[in-house]
């Protein structure tokens, strides 16, 4: 945060945070209410990994819901054929998610903008098809059952409740593991390739390389979220994983704000809870209401809701401390959030 | 001044040929650059001189001949590789990251000559640390070296352009390059900052880099260069001494047009 | 199930498909060539005139004709509110602010209709008595062969649009170069606002082509659109004529594919075909490399 020796706020926002985080499930007691949580978490890891590949990198995904499908089909598969155990799922599905993006990222290396879009969404549909028809490894229109909650040696997460403690702490991981990369040199070759990949390249970055590593790195998070999620409900069906779902995930990240960690995780729990809260009207009228809500927001803030912050938040820093405004004497070691 | 006594060829190009379709933008030029050198490239507009910086920093393919960096072949070795190898370049319109900052800017030139890896990154492994210390220490040297140390974390994009150009240098010479290639540095400066340019380009000379500067600006080419190759429409056409190459007819006449003979 | 009459059939349903991918990748080319976007809602723009068609010729009861003019007046309103409320508001902005906008218009649309018209699929009645007519032999539904009609017609005319008259020289010039139309003192807003209402109207007509031979239903238009990108795709994002191609090529190759290979996936090879051509010629059929100054 942009605050002088900001010391005092930082000390009580984080352990704040950390507490109502913790209690929650208590405060919120309604199963369904958690269990909406706990969706949003899902959606929150599955939008930080586009994250970083149209966020940081610039590179038009629109085929996230299919990695997303990848990672709950192979947790599902693995579980309900093989009886492998939550923690067996939890470390295969993202990485089988990641070789699916390397298979699309490595391709598409000499397509940019439009084109690598459209790639992405065949991609997408592609994936889904199969998914969708080939039954006798999918299950087909029927899906595959039977997924069982999470398990780690004694703890038995069957519950919304005890689930949400497992996804918020898979989700703080995903969150700081992507701050880390996003401070560090691999996140300075993204944030370079997204805003001149020709200069990137004559600097000395392998952009082909970095533009691989971001699909494999959005593909996991989405085969993580896409696990977690066949644990949690259990049962998954190819019409889950759809274009509509790549879309959503995009419009979580444009609201939220492309390129922020937190913008991730709020448009994400944004666009969660707001369907939900609109359901006491029918169906229809909340989604036509929400895709106006898309275009509206849209035209009047451009860079989500995180630059909207950032924004109010430098201008609230300059009424309450104008001094703060000073350069600091010696350069700082990382750059700032 | 002296050209290097017999020190290495740095950079050796050979029949280079360019063709864009139909349209021939370089046609079978040779050149010749030796370590320690200032060389410019002039010529009239459209004479091949920054298509001649895309072959030789790998941005183009040749149609034909040779390019070749410290005696090894530039040919299928993709840009990134011959920065690696000690090439640093700078571009007519600035190419910077407009969306970082001026610092930042700076440590992606150090982007080649560094290793840390998404393991070390995420476990935050103190050899990454320590990298990224040193990443920022020589940024802010650089900066430094060119005059930038006050806007280090200023946008990109919020700079004055001549300042946007420094900063380009500064991201180029970070990697402490051997072999500097600039597109017109001097364009849109005014006479002070190109005053300052020439300062600059002596210290960077001073440093052990070799410069091949492409420029329009005489005064500056002039002043700095060692040794002058003019191109005209693709073919080289002269190459020489500053002194020489003022008073060669075909330069000219391939600036003025014919017309000034009898101007 | 090869002889030449089976083959012939299938190239003219092949065909008749083919144009109205063509129709309809048509009009989501003109407007990524005239104004660099692409467009999400392209499909609603061809599901909204076709819900309104079954409700003026079942509900209305209007004869075909003054249905199908209104249907004409109404996209033209289409297009025109489509550019003022989705794209004018963003038009300084980055490529994906746009297109996340049409998605969330897509959105709208999809669900507006959903609202209103319900969610049983519609039928249009046809506009002929017979089911097929015998065409140099081959028995094909007439429908095909107004629909294969129609593209050549439009075609010809678009032609003489773009080539003949001087509002069609002004939309080529603001497509390829706005700044350049701007200085000339091409009312460049204006000529953007007249393409968004042809290629609303392209919808339309793609819309009264289909009507009596598909159910009408809100979400029929996702696939059209995607069907109309892998067709712009294939012909080449920037070309005109290559729309109209990749629509014929896509809307053949999927018939057959799906008559000798599998009808199951029949969706899955126009995006196959698209993901050929990113892959060993992105530029398609007609595109031209575009080269990046250096």
């Amino acid at each position: 945060m942009p605050l002088k020796k900001g010391l005092p706020a930082k000390a009580l926002f984080y352990p704040m945070v950390a507490i109502a985080l913790a209690a929650l499930p208590m405060i919120i007691r309604s199963n369904y209410w958690i269990g909406t949580v706990n969706l949003a978490i899902i959606y929150s890891i599955a939008v930080l990994g586009l994250n970083i590949i149209l966020g940081l990198t610039g590179q038009l995904n629109i085929a996230q819901a299919a990695f997303w499908g990848i990672g709950a089909y192979t947790a599902a598969l693995l579980n309900t054929r093989l009886g492998w155990p939550f923690w067996a799922t939890f470390l295969v599905a993202p990485p089988t998610a990641a070789a699916f993006g390397v298979i699309l990222g490595f391709p598409t290396l000499r397509l940019s903008g439009r084109y690598l879009a459209m790639a992405t969404i065949g991609f997408g549909i592609i994936i889904n098809l199969i998914l969708h028809n080939w039954k006798e490894f999918t299950g087909g229109v029927d899906g595959i059952p039977g997924i069982g909650a999470p398990v780690l040696g004694p703890l038995k997460f069957s519950t919304n409740a005890s689930f949400y403690y497992l996804a918020l702490v898979c989700l703080i991981l995903a969150a700081l593991t992507q701050v880390r990369i996003k401070n560090s040199r691999m996140g300075r070759a993204f944030r370079a390739i997204k805003d001149n990949e020709l200069a990137a390249e004559l600097s000395g970055v392998d952009t082909f390389k970095y533009r691989v590593v971001a699909f494999a790195l959005c593909s996991a998070y989405g085969g993580l979220a896409g696990q977690l999620f066949a644990h949690r409900t259990k049962y998954v069906s190819a019409e889950t994983f759809f274009i509509d779902m790549s879309i959503l995930f995009i419009c979580m990240l444009m609201i939220g704000g492309a390129g922020s960690v937190a913008g991730s995780i709020v448009g994400a729990s944004l666009l969660t809870f707001i369907p939900e809260w609109l359901r006491f009207l029918q169906g229809p009228w909340a989604m036509a209401i929400f895709g106006l809500a898309i275009v509206v927001i849209m035209i009047f803030m451009p860079t989500g809701l995180a630059g909207l912050v950032k924004s109010i938040g430098s201008k609230m820093v300059m009424r309450l401390w104008p001094d703060a405004h000073q350069e600091p004497a010696e350069l700082p070691r990382k750059a700032s959030h | 001044m002296r050209v290097g006594n017999q020190a290495n060829t740095i950079l050796e190009i050979r029949g280079l040929t360019k063709l864009f379709g139909g349209l021939l933008a370089l046609d079978s030029v040779d050149l010749s650059l030796q370590t320690g050198e200032i060389r410019a490239l002039i010529g009239p507009n459209g004479s091949g001189k920054t298509t001649l910086l895309n072959l030789v920093s790998g941005v183009y393919t040749p149609t034909r001949g040779s390019v070749f960096f410290k005696d090894q072949s530039v040919a299928n070795k993709r840009p990134h590789l011959l920065v690696k190898e000690g090439m640093k370049r700078t571009f007519q319109n600035a190419r910077l990251f407009r969306d970082l900052t001026v610092l930042e800017n700076v440590m992606i030139g150090l982007h080649g000559q560094t290793r840390g890896g998404l393991a070390g990154i995420v476990l935050s492994l103190p050899g990454i640390k320590k990298e990224e210390g040193m990443i920022c220490d020589q940024a802010a040297e650089a900066l430094q070296f060119v005059g930038l140390h006050g806007q280090a974390k200023a946008l990109a994009r919020n700079l004055p352009y001549g300042q946007q150009r420094l900063l380009e240098i500064a991201r180029a010479l970070i990697s402490n390059p051997s072999l500097l290639l600039l597109d017109e540095p001097a364009a849109g400066m005014n006479p002070s900052e190109t005053s300052d340019l020439v300062s600059l380009l002596d210290r960077i000379r001073q440093r052990g880099t070799t410069i091949f500067l492409v420029e329009h600006d005489m005064n500056l080419v002039m002043e700095i260069s060692d040794v002058v190759t003019v191109l005209n429409f693709g073919r080289k056409i002269a190459e020489g001494s500053p002194t020489e190459i003022q008073n060669n007819e075909e330069v000219i006449q391939a600036y003025l047009g014919k017309k000034a003979r009898y101007a | 199930m090869f002889d030449a009459t089976t083959l012939a059939q299938f190239l003219v349903s092949g065909l008749a498909m083919g144009s109205v991918y063509a129709l309809i990748a048509l009009s989501f080319a003109l407007l990524y060539k005239a104004v660099g976007i692409l467009n999400f809602a392209v499909g609603e723009s061809v599901m909204v005139p076709a819900f309104i068609v079954v409700i003026l010729l079942t509900a209305l009861k209007l004869p075909f004709l003054p249905a199908y003019l209104m249907i004409i007046a109404v996209m033209v309103v289409f297009g025109a509110v489509f550019q003022r409320t989705v794209y004018h508001p963003l038009r300084g902005r980055p490529f994906i602010s746009v297109l996340v906008s049409t998605i969330g218009a897509s959105l709208f649309l999809r669900n507006t209709s959903l609202l209103v018209f319900g969610a049983d699929p519609r039928v249009s009645p046809g506009l002929f008595p017979v089911q097929s007519v015998n065409f140099f032999g081959v028995f094909v539904p007439p429908q095909y062969l107004l629909i294969i009609t129609t593209l050549i017609v439009l075609v010809v005319f678009q032609y003489w649009l773009f080539e003949k008259t001087l509002l069609g020289k002004k939309m080529q010039a603001t497509a390829q170069d706005r700044d350049m139309a701007r200085l000339l003192g091409i009312p460049v807003d204006r000529i953007i606002l007249i393409t968004f209402i042809y290629a609303a109207i392209l919808g339309g007509i793609a819309a009264i082509l289909l009507a009596p031979i598909f159910y009408v239903t809100s979400d029929m238009g996702f696939m059209f659109a995607l069907k109309a990108f892998a067709s712009s795709i294939a012909g080449g994002l920037g070309s005109i004529p290559g729309a109209i191609v990749g629509g014929l090529f896509i809307g053949v190759v999927e018939l057959f594919c799906a008559a000798y290979i599998s009808a199951t996936y029949k969706d899955v090879f126009a995006f196959i075909i698209l993901i050929a051509v990113l892959l060993l010629r992105p530029q398609g059929f007609f595109g031209e490399k575009v080269a990046e100054k250096v």
